[in-house]
């Protein structure tokens, strides 16, 4: 059920491609290795998350697919061009509340468009779509400082969707929210992924989460971090709610805790909890 | 409604003090007769050019503050070393009493608008550049990260996130530029000029004239009770619509 990351054939044209991609960090105070000889890609219509602990550099990676940071070795490409900078086929999903509180819901939802220069009449259009697929309808006029933690979370998810990009990258989206609200909208965007299918770089520490909505769950090491082992999770799709109680689901869930345990254990000592 | 009973309430101690002699009326004359006085100048030319004259130099001053002072407190937030350096300078020109150079401007320039203005201009142009810069430092990382994201072009990164995210915190030191533009000009007016609000005040303190003196000072007062009674308005607006 797992395979080496350099033992996979890498890197279909249309897959985003990851070619031993590493990242130091040189600042005055030292120098940190975050990330180092990452290889893999993310396939065509697929979901891929990422776990490890606290601090491997899961960030890190998913700003360089971004185009936000430069490796300092390797190079990452998406549909055979090499990542220079941001894409306009690329969104991202931010841990951190990025809605812009001096805005409605709906011109939020429609700013990534509004910067593509996409007319008002056809960005709200799609902003309303959006809205309404993340459960958001009846709040388009709505500023963020009304809303919950977990409904700003779904306004930046349907920012990034109304982009209509090819390549979804989404940082711990769900990190700050509760383990109830997390299983529900996790549900709810893998309800809306079903339609899309573009490529998804999920990055997670919650590893049910992470087998729930996955097709591949990356394992990364501890810093300096690379990718320790690929398990591919060969779960049917659609996954209705039961999916968690599968023995096939626990199976998984269970060697992914393993996998996990050893390397929180190097970064925090024995006995520690993954962060 | 508190506050007009505190204003209504120190007109009248002044009222009453003025006009038993508690206070000199070499000092301070009553409201009743500043009122008078005011209503025989106000209508008068002279008062319009005074008033215009003021008003123009008050606008001028403060639009150079405004139009030099956001982009200086952008530029020492753009450039953090500018910043380091020239923060010492600028929150020093803050607390020098600028006036002093008056007298070299008048030389330089001569008795007309210009040195008012410079003054002015640059006694509003500092509170203003350094809430712009504090107010871009405090915005959160995660906005420029957002707007790097969705590949967001300079003008659309400042016109759509960093000037709304900033515009709140930025405020109160517009309104304090505007007030320093209105203590600077009519300051400078007082100690010599040609005309002008401030002129006239400083005209009658000289002659001893307290009753036309404080009529303009009256003059000075309900202007700035005005435009600060605008700005807040304008500054809740703005809360509203952006928080
Ligand atoms: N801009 C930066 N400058 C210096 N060090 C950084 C920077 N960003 C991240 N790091 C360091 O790189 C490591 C990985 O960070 P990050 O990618 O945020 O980890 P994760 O997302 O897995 O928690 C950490 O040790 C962090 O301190
Ligand atoms: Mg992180």
């Amino acid at each position: 059920m797992s395979q080496s990351p350099t033992m996979r054939s890498i890197g279909h044209e249309n897959d985003v491609v990851f070619d031993n991609i590493g990242m130091t960090f040189d600042t005055g105070a030292g120098v940190t290795r975050a990330v180092e000889n990452v290889s893999g890609a993310i396939p065509e219509g697929k979901f891929v998350s990422v776990i490890g602990p606290s601090g491997c550099g899961k960030s890190t990676l998913l700003d360089m697919v971004g185009g936000l940071l430069k490796p300092t070795q390797g190079s990452v490409s998406i549909n055979g061009e090499k990542v220079t900078g941001p894409r306009r086929d690329t969104a991202m999903v931010f841990q951190e509340d990025s809605t812009l509180h001096w805005r409605t819901v709906l011109d939020n939802v429609a700013f990534g468009l509004e910067v593509k220069g996409i007319s008002k009449a056809e960005r709200y259009d799609s902003a309303r779509r959006m809205i309404e697929l993340v459960g958001l309808k009846g709040f388009e006029d709505h500023r963020p400082g009304q809303l919950s933690g977990g409904m700003k979370q779904r306004v930046a998810i349907a920012r990034a969707l109304a982009m209509e990009p090819r390549v979804l990258l989404m940082d711990e989206p769900f990190g700050a929210l509760d383990q109830q609200t997390r299983q529900f909208i996790g549900r709810e965007l893998l309800r809306i992924w079903e339609k899309t299918r573009n490529r998804v770089l999920f990055i997670t520490h919650d590893i049910q989460e992470a087998v729930y909505l996955s097709d591949e769950v990356w394992v990364m090491s501890a810093r300096p971090s690379i990718v320790k082992e690929v398990v591919t999770i060969d779960l049917p799709r659609p996954r209705p709610e039961g999916t968690h109680a599968l023995p096939r689901f626990r199976e998984l869930e269970d060697h992914l805790w393993a996998l996990v345990k050893v390397e929180a254990e190097k970064t925090l000592g024995p006995g520690a909890r993954l962060a | 409604m508190v506050r007009w009973a505190i204003l209504a309430a120190l007109i009248v101690i002044l009222e009453v003090t003025t006009r038993t002699g508690m206070i000199s009326p070499a000092l301070m004359v009553s409201p009743s007769e500043i009122l008078a006085r005011l209503v025989s100048i106000v209508p008068t030319e002279r008062f319009g050019q005074d008033a215009a004259r003021t008003l123009t130099t008050i606008l001028i001053a403060f639009t150079i503050g405004l139009v030099l002072g956001i982009p200086l407190g952008v530029f020492l937030w753009r450039v953090p070393a500018a910043g380091r350096i020239l923060e010492p300078f600028i929150v020093t020109g803050y607390a020098m009493p600028t006036l002093l150079f008056y007298p070299v401007l008048l030389a330089v320039m001569g008795l007309n608008a210009g040195p008012i203005i410079l003054i002015a201009a640059s006694m509003s142009l500092i509170p203003i550049a350094l809430t712009t810069m504090v107010a871009l430092k405090s915005i959160k990382p995660i906005l420029h990260k957002l707007a790097n994201s969705v590949s967001a072009s300079p003008r659309q990164y400042y016109l759509k996130v960093l000037f709304p995210a900033a515009t709140p915190l930025i405020f109160p030191g517009v309104k304090l530029g505007f007030i320093y533009a209105v203590i600077g000009t009519v300051a400078m007016e007082f100690i010599l000029a040609a005309q002008g609000i401030g002129f006239r005040a400083g005209f009658y303190y000289r002659e001893l004239n307290t009753a036309d003196m404080w009529a303009y000072i009256a003059v000075v007062i309900v202007l700035s009770v005005l435009v600060n009674a605008v700005l807040t308005r304008l500054e809740k607006r703005i809360r509203r619509d952006m928080l």
